[in-house]
């Protein structure tokens, strides 16, 4: 086995008596783009803020390439934070914030030059070199945070929220932008989000995380279609979940019809369980394993799509199923109407009541 | 299209407060500068530049400088002391530091002048300070701590730290703590990070200290009156003297005059540094 990039081993942080980060182990890999993934208070932004050295360690260890750098001051830490507010420099031009990193790193004037000029090209801001920060818009400051980390070439680039204050259409441009960067940099990213879509787009791996520890680690394909708990199923994407009985062979909806899976996951015991299924993977009618009536009570048409929000007695609240155009042009249900939705036993995932 | 009238309408009290208490004594002032002294007292109406060239004559013009000296020197003292209380005060948790602030401002509840006496208390011939010295078993010769130009500074000091702690606390409590981390994170170390990304921040904060304590001092006649006990003269008392006791109200004038056109000129001064400052940030809060 190979030695990981960077490790996090055990690691414990308490605020006071309150425990924010608990027992988390996780190995990072050189160039991998990384998501901590969770809702406010979930520990992600301590955790973040632990590898950056704002916050102390109550316990465990983190490792860079073998050594520890728990005990390093901020400032010695191979390792460059983005912050949310990006926290650019309000007395210094562009120019300057970027190159502040490597004067603290005493290079000669020449390369310095070079390469704020260098990365200005990157990130196409060359002519705003001599602007304030407050002279940009949030787009271009969040550029010129990123190419003020970026230049001093970390080992490892941690970001805090790094799109959370671009308007929609904005971040889903610096979406792929990251990417292409993290790509052109070959740099280690970290990003804390909570914004579940960013962390499949952008990142290879994902951690989610809850109360302070991991609920689970994965690609965003093992992380959206193998979801590990009922939390870490409706944090990401939407999904429906169904009331369902353990029989003696199996599991059956509440009035007997047998529901096949595929994937049963821990702790669910006798009586009561829940079936998870995804809007995407229901279709009209009573082919597949697995069928169930209801009434259609809303149609959101979205353009691509269309959303069916569905009545049944396997759901407090309506299923929803997602309906292609085509589908949708061809067999379009109305308000009202009583349909049959199917799907398949893969589809299917049991957790605990 | 008519425009609202209201504001100028609100605005009005306090124009007229100022334009009689004000502009027109400080126009009464500019004008009796141009005149001549009478034989026994009293002014002359003959127009004479005879009292702005005395204010530059060197015996006088020394005790100008002198003042300048001792404002500069005291302003430059509470900036040092003021900035550093401002920063552990901004420094402290958010809901404790009002408490500290209350603290730091409360001398200002009570009269000057009784302050001021408060210091001749502690530091005369049999005041409190020697009566601790010999209690603690000193016997030998004290030096005198009343009547002296440090007692005049430490009194200045004393008296306007409060508006320095209030002038460096504004900006300093204002910073976005992301910025600082982010210079550590950047490879500075804690000092490198104060000078380069605090201290310059919070610049205009210092400033305007430093302008209200020199503009408060140079001119301040209380303080060097009580605490330097006639032994020498600051502007305020020269000032003071030529329009009491001299009874020479056209020097008096101009040396006012000029006291005044430097007090502006620092203002104005202070309010130029403030406006660039405050078009230079803006961005770590939004």
């Amino acid at each position: 086995m190979t030695q990981a990039f960077l490790s996090i081993r055990n690691v414990e942080k308490y605020f006071s008596a309150v425990k924010a980060v608990d027992d988390v182990s996780l190995d990072i890999r050189e160039n991998e783009f990384f998501a901590l993934l969770g809702a406010s208070g979930s520990g992600k932004t301590t955790l973040l803020r632990m590898l950056a050295g704002f916050e102390s360690l109550s316990g465990g260890d983190i490792l860079i390439e073998g050594s520890s750098i728990a005990n390093m001051q901020p400032n010695q830490r191979p390792v460059n934070l983005m912050f949310q507010s990006y926290a650019l420099f309000p007395h210094m031009t562009v120019a300057q914030n970027i190159a502040y990193g490597l004067e603290m790193e005493k290079l000669p004037k020449a390369e310095i030059t070079e390469r704020v000029n260098a990365i200005l090209d990157v990130i196409q801001l060359s002519h705003l070199a001599k602007r304030k920060p407050d002279q940009l818009s949030g787009g271009q400051r969040q550029r010129v945070a990123l190419a003020r980390a970026l230049v001093k070439r970390p080992k490892v680039l941690l970001l805090d929220e790094p799109l959370g204050a671009l308007d929609k259409k904005l971040r889903s441009e610096m979406q792929l932008e990251l990417k292409r960067l993290q790509h052109e940099f070959g740099i280690t990213f970290i990003m804390v989000t909570h914004d579940q879509e960013e962390a499949l787009v952008m990142a290879d791996r994902i951690a989610i995380m809850r109360d302070g520890a991991l609920l689970q680690v994965g690609s965003p394909k093992d992380i959206y279609e193998l979801p590990g708990s009922r939390y870490a199923a409706d944090f990401i994407g939407v999904m429906n979940f169904l009331k369902v009985k353990r029989t003696d062979n199996g599991f059956a909806a509440p009035d007997g019809t047998a529901i096949a899976t595929a994937h049963v996951s821990d702790g669910v015991g006798e009586g009561d369980a829940i079936a998870a299924v995804r809007p995407e993977r229901l279709f009209l009618g009573d082919a597949g394993d697995n069928h169930f009536d209801g009434t259609v009570s809303d149609i959101a048409y979205h353009g691509l799509d269309l959303l069916l929000h569905v009545e049944t007695e396997l759901s407090d609240t309506p299923v929803v199923a997602r309906m292609t155009a085509d589908v949708a042009d061809n067999h379009r249900p109305e308000i009202g109407q009583r349909i049959t939705l199917g799907w398949l036993a893969r589809d299917t995932h049991i957790f605990p009541a | 299209m008519t425009t609202d009238r209201r504001p100028l309408l609100l605005m009005t009290p306090a124009l007229l407060w100022l334009t009689a208490l004000m502009v027109i004594p400080c126009a009464l002032i500019l004008v009796l500068a141009f005149f001549r002294r009478g034989i026994y007292g009293g002014i002359e109406y003959t127009w004479t530049l005879e009292n702005l060239a005395l204010v530059f004559d060197p015996l006088y013009f020394r005790i100008f400088l002198k003042s300048a000296g001792i404002a500069g020197l005291s302003a430059a003292i509470a900036c040092v002391l003021g900035y550093a209380a401002a920063y552990a005060i901004a420094a402290m948790p958010r809901r404790r530091q009002p408490t500290l602030l209350f603290f730091a401002v409360l001398p200002f509840w009570s009269n000057y002048l009784v302050r001021t006496y408060a210091w001749i208390v502690l530091l005369n011939r049999e005041g409190l300070i020697v009566n601790i010295a010999r209690w603690l078993g000193y016997n030998g010769e004290l030096p005198s701590m009343l009547y002296t130009e440090q007692t005049v500074i430490v009194g200045l000091v004393y008296n306007y730290l409060p508006f320095v702690i209030l002038a460096c606390y504004a900006p300093l409590s204002r910073m976005n703590p992301e910025v600082t981390e982010a210079s550590r994170d950047l490879g500075a170390s804690a000092w490198t990070t104060f000078r380069r990304i605090t201290l310059p921040m919070t610049v205009p904060g210092i400033a305007t200290g430093f302008v209200f304590v020199f503009v408060l001092s140079i001119g301040n006649f209380v303080t060097p009156a009580l605490l330097g006990g006639g032994q020498f003269q600051m502007i305020g008392n020269l000032v003071y003297a030529q329009f009491l006791t001299a009874n020479d109200w056209p020097f008096g004038a101009a040396l006012s005059m000029v006291l005044i056109l430097v007090m502006l000129g620092l203002l104005m001064a202070q309010a130029v540094v403030a406006e660039r400052a405050s078009n230079g940030k803006g961005q770590s809060d939004g």
